[in-house]
């Protein structure tokens, strides 16, 4: 009897506690504004972070950071959602641009704060700006931003007798040949599992490639969203994607396990992240290159990233959250943070510092995904993007197998999305 | 006759031996390739030997997540989820086996019928009550919702159904009320029934994953199967690092489970033949 | 030493026809209370809950949570994913029952003959079931890799065609049911085992001196005795069955090439926590509750017409 009656006495004791937790509202600031952040950073990328907000931390005795990494951009924002129903939403976070600041919460309040003259709006690179909008209008501040960069073995196109330096490819049709021969003449582990090219983020690729063919992916009209990539120019590019496959060059549905071959020395080139540029560097078993992404109609670069997000609504929490953005993108801050990670500098100022100069002249990889943001764009942010995504890679997943056609796979996913969109 | 039942006997232990070492194989692996460097792991052909002895890797593992926080989780929370579910066990099995009440078939209906809904249908409704309460990211949230089990409590249905009535008779003739019967009588005459199923409860706590999967935010407050998740995320090509955490998850298990093998075996088995 | 002179007064109290004590009553009410609330809060309300939401179109990143009746029922009925992740629980759970009860039959029986070493190998069998999913998914998801992964090395070694194991749609599901079977083959192997020490050494040797074969003692006799313990491994196995969530959500995130891989518990969790769509996943969440019950309702009805006891 003893024990039911303690178990009880907790049960209710928990609940007690729990229900003890409310914030309280305040009308004059704090002392100390303790904020909650969540960031969606990993590895040592992560750290990097870490040690810039611990750096504001200790500057602004004033402002109190506690600061969690809720895990990959998928469950980071699932968190968030769901916290923000419950209340136990965090101040401020770094997360990857998606469904959260979606219509259902209606908060633009960044788009005033950005014309905060200390950050200097202007300074920001325009698609970088994009990526940081919602159905047009500035709702996040654009903070981790990449792209992917075309990273190649040099010991297999060495094999292969390829110069990738005198000679890159500038569109994909040159740059299937090439890849066509490094497969014919590169396998230099004499594996049975060799391949040409591959991506670690297919969904990614085939967005740029969008892009890169005149196509918006998604457009507003008569005030609705509505898919624009089942049309022609979309085609082509999923017409495109599906010869990687039929002619071997790519293998079907292995994105998953694209960055494990390249590693293992089975793969010549492969579409990755530009931040893989400090995982890998060094510490590959071979020559490791890269070269600028090449297009159809032009050359752009789809971005993708995360940004920072202020979430919470009480006034002094807001003005906290600000100036841990604004120090985070102050310029030496965040080109520091973009040099150590292989992020992108968001600031058009740092691209001609002496200090990014000095950095790009010792690493030639970084230079690359450097002189890819000119061309840099963002599409169209909406409500279902994320829903949209998973369409893509199912969509992608079906023209790989040859389950459907490319204009079968883009007509479903675009019927799903606007299905989805009502 | 007899000798060929001696040959059929000596390919059915092949057979088994053959099998035995399949169970057992990537344990095994696992051991050896928490050693591993990169170069060992991307060797190709595949290398089953490390080239060197060092527990480099193990180190990263503690560099990369928390993992002493997500052990010392764990094992708190599992303590504390078997302590209660015991509780509850204990308690309600007595009740269904010694007293007689009104809507006792419906309540052991009831409890069976819990055991059909899998996780899934209740995490939505628990998670948003559970948020609502505050409790997300807190011990108390991953703790409480999971202290129910049937399994344990029709478990310990069929150990005590088999004490003696005798012993009830001579506690309630010498004037003991039902709660000290359920004391000095019921739980003395169980203790490796009752240790039995704690052992059970807590490695089914220890191994649980989609609760505390989305009840968890904080790296303060994960255990050690979500823990493991994020390292998958954080070092998804380096399949060696994940060996090691995977050595130092399952390793304690292992030996736990060596040492109290023979009741486990038997619970489960007495759960079998009453069914 | 204190003798009872007298029987102490049972008070009884009469309820719905039926006498009952009242000490008992007490007991009981007390007893049950924190099992009572637990099952309320940790099932009754939820599962209530579940089936409100099931009508609405609860968004998690939107908060929003409007009635819009049949709506989420309607969709799934027309999502072709949806019956796809049923068609995959069903295949997985039917290949998984089977082979996972025969072969731990074939092996409960071997291990019952005169062979040594039992200890062990009852040991090493059961091994993989105490072990955490999560951690020993990501061994396999090793042995799994078409490149650098043992599998096929192994198989390459015997000179037999390599397979993309995970990532092809046509082995993901087997390679899953691989390892799924890896794990539970000894929990079922120990039921069997307990099953078969229980028939009375008597009878097998009554059977032996009336001239009966090996196989015959084993069909006649050794199996119909067993068939309780085979529908309970069955009705575990089905409920069981339709738990697996952690292997396919480590192993194929996303739902596995071409959706393959998917089952019934992996889509309610994309769609309510991927998608925040907990509306609809709460329906799909009553239509799989729908499906368990009406399925072990049906084993057990098949169950009650053929049992014999040892009688």
């Amino acid at each position: 009897m003893k024990k039911t009656t303690v178990c009880v006495l907790i049960f209710v004791l928990a609940m007690a506690l729990g229900f003890a937790q409310g914030s309280k509202e305040t009308t004059t600031r704090p002392e100390v504004v303790k904020l909650q952040v969540w960031y969606a950073i990993s590895g040592a990328s992560g750290e990097q972070f870490l040690a810039l907000a611990k750096a504001f931390d200790a500057a602004r005795p004033d402002i109190e950071l506690e600061l969690t990494y809720s895990g990959s951009y998928a469950d980071t924002a699932t968190k968030v959602s769901a916290s923000l129903l419950s209340g136990n939403a965090p101040d401020t976070a770094i997360m990857a641009a998606g469904q959260l600041y979606t219509g259902g919460r209606n908060d633009y309040s960044m788009e005033n704060l950005v014309q905060d003259p200390d950050f200097n709006f202007n300074d920001i690179f325009k698609g970088m700006l994009e990526y940081g909008m919602f159905e047009g209008r500035v709702a996040a501040v654009p903070y981790g931003i990449s792209s992917q960069v075309l990273y190649y073995n040099k010991d297999i196109t060495d094999k292969a007798g390829l110069d990738l330096e005198k000679n890159p490819p500038a569109t994909w049709a040159e740059f299937f040949q090439i890849a066509k021969t490094a497969m014919q003449k590169g396998n230099i582990n004499n594996s049975s599992d060799f391949y040409g090219f591959d991506t670690s983020d297919g969904v990614w690729l085939f967005k740029s490639m969008l892009g890169q063919n005149g196509n918006a992916v998604v457009r507003k009209s008569g005030g609705k969203v509505g898919p624009v990539f089942q049309e022609s120019s979309g085609v082509e590019v999923a017409t495109f994607w599906k010869s990687l496959i039929d002619s071997k060059l790519m293998p079907a549905g292995q994105h998953n396990n694209a960055e494990k071959k390249f590693l293992a020395g089975n793969l010549a080139f492969i579409a990755a992240s530009s931040n893989r540029v400090t995982r890998w560097q060094g510490n590959t078993g071979f020559k490791l290159g890269a070269i600028m992404m090449p297009g159809f109609k032009n050359r752009s670069i789809a971005l993708g990233g995360n940004v920072g997000v202020i979430l919470t609504e009480d006034g002094f929490k807001r003005d906290a959250s600000w100036e841990l953005l604004k120090y985070l993108l102050e310029e030496k801050n965040h080109t520091a943070f973009a040099l150590s990670t292989g992020y992108l500098p968001v600031r058009k100022s740092a691209q001609n510092g002496p200090v990014v100069q000095q950095a790009l002249a010792a690493n030639p990889l970084y230079k690359v995904a450097f002189d890819q943001l000119n061309n840099a764009w963002a599409y169209y942010h909406f409500s279902e993007m994320g829903t949209m995504d998973a369409f893509f890679w199912y969509a992608l997943d079906e023209i790989e197998k040859n389950v459907l056609t490319p204009q079968a796979a883009l007509d479903k996913a675009a019927a799903s999305l606007i299905k989805e969109i009502e | 006759m007899a000798n060929k039942r001696k040959h059929t006997n000596i390919l059915i232990l092949l057979f088994l031996l053959v099998g035995s070492l399949a169970m057992i194989f990537p344990f095994v692996w696992m051991l050896l390739s928490s050693f591993k460097t990169v170069g060992d792991v991307y060797a190709y052909p595949p290398k089953w030997l490390p080239s060197s002895w060092n527990f480099s890797n193990y180190k990263k593992v503690f560099q990369m997540i928390p993992f002493a926080k997500y052990y010392f989780n764990s094992i708190f929370t599992s303590t504390a989820q078997t302590t209660l579910q015991l509780g509850l066990s204990v308690t309600t099995a007595y009740v269904l086996v010694v007293l007689t009440f009104p809507g006792k078939k419906f309540l052991n209906s009831l409890i069976r019928s819990t055991m059909f809904v899998p996780v899934i249908v209740t995490l939505i409704p628990l998670y948003l009550m559970v948020s609502k309460a505050s409790l997300i990211d807190t011990y108390a949230g991953i703790i409480l919702p999971q202290v129910f089990g049937a399994f344990t409590i029709f478990l310990l249905v069929s150990f005590f159904s088999s004490i003696p009535l005798v012993l009830f008779d001579s506690a309630k003739l010498d004037g003991c009320g039902y709660y000290r019967i359920l004391s000095q009588v019921v739980i003395p005459n169980s203790k490796s029934a009752i240790s039995t199923a704690m052992l059970f409860s807590f490695l089914g706590h220890w191994k649980s994953y989609t609760w505390p999967l989305i009840v968890t935010n904080k790296a303060t407050y994960r255990t050690l199967p979500i823990g493991m998740k994020y390292l998958v995320q954080e070092s998804s090509s380096e399949y060696q690092i994940m060996m090691a955490a995977s050595v130092m998850a399952i390793f304690p298990v292992l030996i736990v489970y060596l040492f109290f093998e023979k009741q486990l075996v038997k619970s489960i088995t007495l759960t079998g033949l009453k069914a | 030493m204190k003798e009872k002179l007298s029987t102490p007064r049972i008070h009884r109290a009469v309820i719905l026809g039926k006498s009952y004590e009242t000490e008992q009553l007490r007991a009981a009410v007390v007893l049950l209370l924190p099992t009572l609330v637990a099952i309320v809060l940790l099932f009754v309300m939820p599962v209530i809950q579940v089936v409100m939401y099931s009508f609405t179109n609860y968004n998690l990143t939107t908060g929003l949570k409007t009635y819009n009746g049949l709506n989420n029922y309607r969709y799934l009925f027309t999502d072709d994913r949806f019956f796809k992740a049923i068609r995959n629980t069903f295949t997985f759970a039917a290949l998984k029952l089977i082979i996972d009860t025969s072969l731990a039959l074939a092996i409960a029986l071997m291990l019952d003959s005169k062979i040594p070493f039992k200890k062990y190998l009852r040991s090493a069998f059961f091994a993989p079931v105490v072990v955490p999913v999560v951690a020993s998914s990501l061994i396999w998801i090793w042995f799994f890799d078409p490149g650098i992964g043992p599998f096929n090395q192994i198989l390459s070694v015997l000179g037999l065609p390599t397979s993309q194991w995970l990532y092809h749609e046509n082995t993901a599901l087997l390679s899953i049911l691989m390892f799924s079977i890896w794990k539970g083959l000894g929990y079922n192997v120990v039921l069997f085992l307990a099953g078969l020490q229980n028939i009375p050494q008597s009878y097998v040797e009554a059977a032996e001196v009336d001239g009966a074969k090996a196989h015959q003692v084993l069909f006649l006799i050794k199996l119909p005795l067993l068939r309780p313990i085979i529908s309970f491994v069955l009705m575990i196995g089905i409920i069981n069955t339709f738990k697996v969530f952690a292997e396919v959500n480590v192993m194929t995130p996303k739902g596995g090439p071409l959706y393959s891989t998917a089952l019934m518990v992996n889509y309610i969790y994309d769609t309510a926590f991927t998608s925040g769509k907990m509306g609809r996943a709460c329906s799909a969440s009553i239509i799989l509750f729908v499906i368990i019950f009406t399925l072990t309702i049906i084993q057990s009805k098949l169950d009650a017409r053929k049992s014999i006891t040892l009688e």
